[in-house]
């Protein structure tokens, strides 16, 4: 039977890219399935809502109703993956509850493929959030972001012992390009001629890492 | 053939979750195969009939008959275990009626087992409610219950006082329920079924439910939490059970 995806993607630092990356999988969640359910977990920060407005819902996870209603949506395997994205401030409030009811054991147990989406960063926070997802996060569903913008480098041997997805670093100009809110890359895909661009071909290139991600889903290898 | 039980659930003051540690220890019996009963003595409205009706039946303690429904019944081949959750301001005088009916006595000398679990409130009226219930419990188990299922501070007591009542007790054991999500217990109370039913996602009459997962997650990790704290008294070698495997459930 089809797994339900539920990617969450996190750091416990602000600003590491968490809502591009979550803008990059929605789009192409929605251009490769005709749906995708984002949830905003993130309102602190430069919001996925902000960018997807349509399709986006916010959820909180402070209180028991909020984490309730947004739980109680996840663990369930109706064939429309998920993607969260998850403030620095929500990080330890999120893997807390997860541990605590039990989150992966029952979306094992239902059909639900959760994966977490680590962006790491250089600094103490993100090594010791990395450490702690590695305690309570299966090998298979735990994939390791190299955001090549914020690590500018070689990404720490601390954080490659699992699976690492790479996203290239894009030019400044490129950059501000595509933090535009109105700015979707489904319709760039579509309406840019040239497919020789480097905008064209990064994002090429981050949806096939995506769709491998998938396939390795769909595989049940993660 | 193994000797009857007799666990008192009391306290001398309300509020202090005497029948949700009643309802943790049904449940632990259950998940642990040992055949159970229970005497809810909150008569005639019982908590606790409410949560486990099969097993429950409502008494009022002060009177003969009920006595005698309880202790003239504890050798009958049916089972093993019975809890009795002593209605609040009860407990000093349900002891004293024990005694006077020599149930103490046959505790002390071995022919029943018999155990206390005195759940504690904030106050250091607690304390002297230790102090006067330590005069029963020669022969029986004491487990002085710290419950802080709805949040209660026990940093109120001044620690060397606390010892100098804990220590007049030979024997007797600490034992802490922790706190539980306040909107995952108040939905156990709504849906008025074990907390066990509740984990498991069903009704009361063993029918499919909808109870939130994240609910049931907090009431499941604290369940755990308790039991552990069961298994720590070695509860199941009191009632002459060992340990079995729960995981085979």
């Amino acid at each position: 039977m089809r797994r339900t995806p539920v990617y969450i993607i996190c750091s416990p630092r602000p600003l590491v890219g968490k809502t591009l990356i979550a803008r990059l999988l929605s789009e192409f969640l929605l251009l490769k399935n005709g749906t995708v359910a984002p949830f905003d977990i993130n309102l602190k920060e430069p919001s996925l809502l902000e960018y997807l407005p349509k399709i986006t819902e916010t959820a909180e996870v402070e209180d028991t109703f909020g984490k309730m209603s947004l739980m109680d949506r996840l663990i369930v395997n109706d064939g429309i993956a998920k993607v969260i994205d998850l403030g620095f401030h929500a990080f330890d409030e999120f893997f807390k509850m997860s541990e605590e009811i039990g989150f992966m054991k029952e979306a094992a147990r239902r059909g639900v493929a959760p994966v977490i989406l680590f962006v790491a960063d250089t600094d103490r926070a993100s090594a010791r959030g990395y450490a702690m997802l590695e305690q309570h996060i299966p090998p298979t569903a735990f994939v390791t972001i190299d955001n090549e913008y914020v690590l500018r480098g070689e990404l720490p041997a601390a954080f490659s012992h699992g699976r690492v997805l790479r996203i290239a670093a894009l030019p400044v100009f490129l950059k501000t390009y595509i933090d535009r809110l109105t700015f979707s890359f489904t319709d760039y895909l579509r309406n840019e001629k040239d497919t020789s661009t480097e905008l064209h071909q990064w994002i090429r290139k981050n949806y096939f890492s995506f769709r491998e991600l998938e396939l390795n889903l769909i595989l049940q290898r993660l | 053939m193994a000797k009857p039980v007799v666990i008192v659930v009391g306290a001398d003051k309300g509020g202090v979750g005497k029948t949700t540690v009643s309802r943790t220890l049904l449940d632990y019996f259950s998940a642990n195969n040992v055949p159970t009963r229970a005497f809810d003595t909150e008569s005639p409205r019982g908590t606790l009939k409410r949560f486990h009706p099969e097993l429950t039946e409502i008494v009022d303690m002060t009177t003969t008959s009920d006595q005698m429904k309880i202790f003239d019944t504890l050798n009958a081949a049916s089972p093993s275990v019975t809890v009795i959750d002593v209605r609040a301001g009860l407990l000093s005088p349900a002891l004293a009626s024990l005694r006077d009916i020599g149930f103490l006595d046959a505790a002390k000398s071995g022919q029943i087992t018999f155990a206390v679990f005195h759940i504690l409130g904030p106050s250091i009226a607690s304390l002297d409610e230790i102090a006067e219930t330590a005069n029963f419990m020669q022969g029986a188990k004491y487990f002085l219950v710290k419950n802080f299922i709805n949040n209660t501070s026990f940093f109120e007591w001044d620690q060397a006082t606390y010892n100098s009542y804990f220590h007049r007790i030979k024997d007797a054991t600490e034992l802490t329920i922790p706190k539980l999500n306040e909107m995952a217990y108040e939905q156990v109370e709504v849906a008025s079924v074990p907390f066990l039913k509740f984990v498991a996602n069903k009704g009361i009459n063993d029918d499919a439910a909808n109870y939130s997962f994240v609910l049931r997650g907090y009431v499941r990790h604290w369940l755990a939490n308790v039991w552990s704290e069961f298994d720590r008294i070695k509860l199941t070698d009191l009632v002459g059970t060992g340990k079995p495997a729960r995981g085979e459930k």
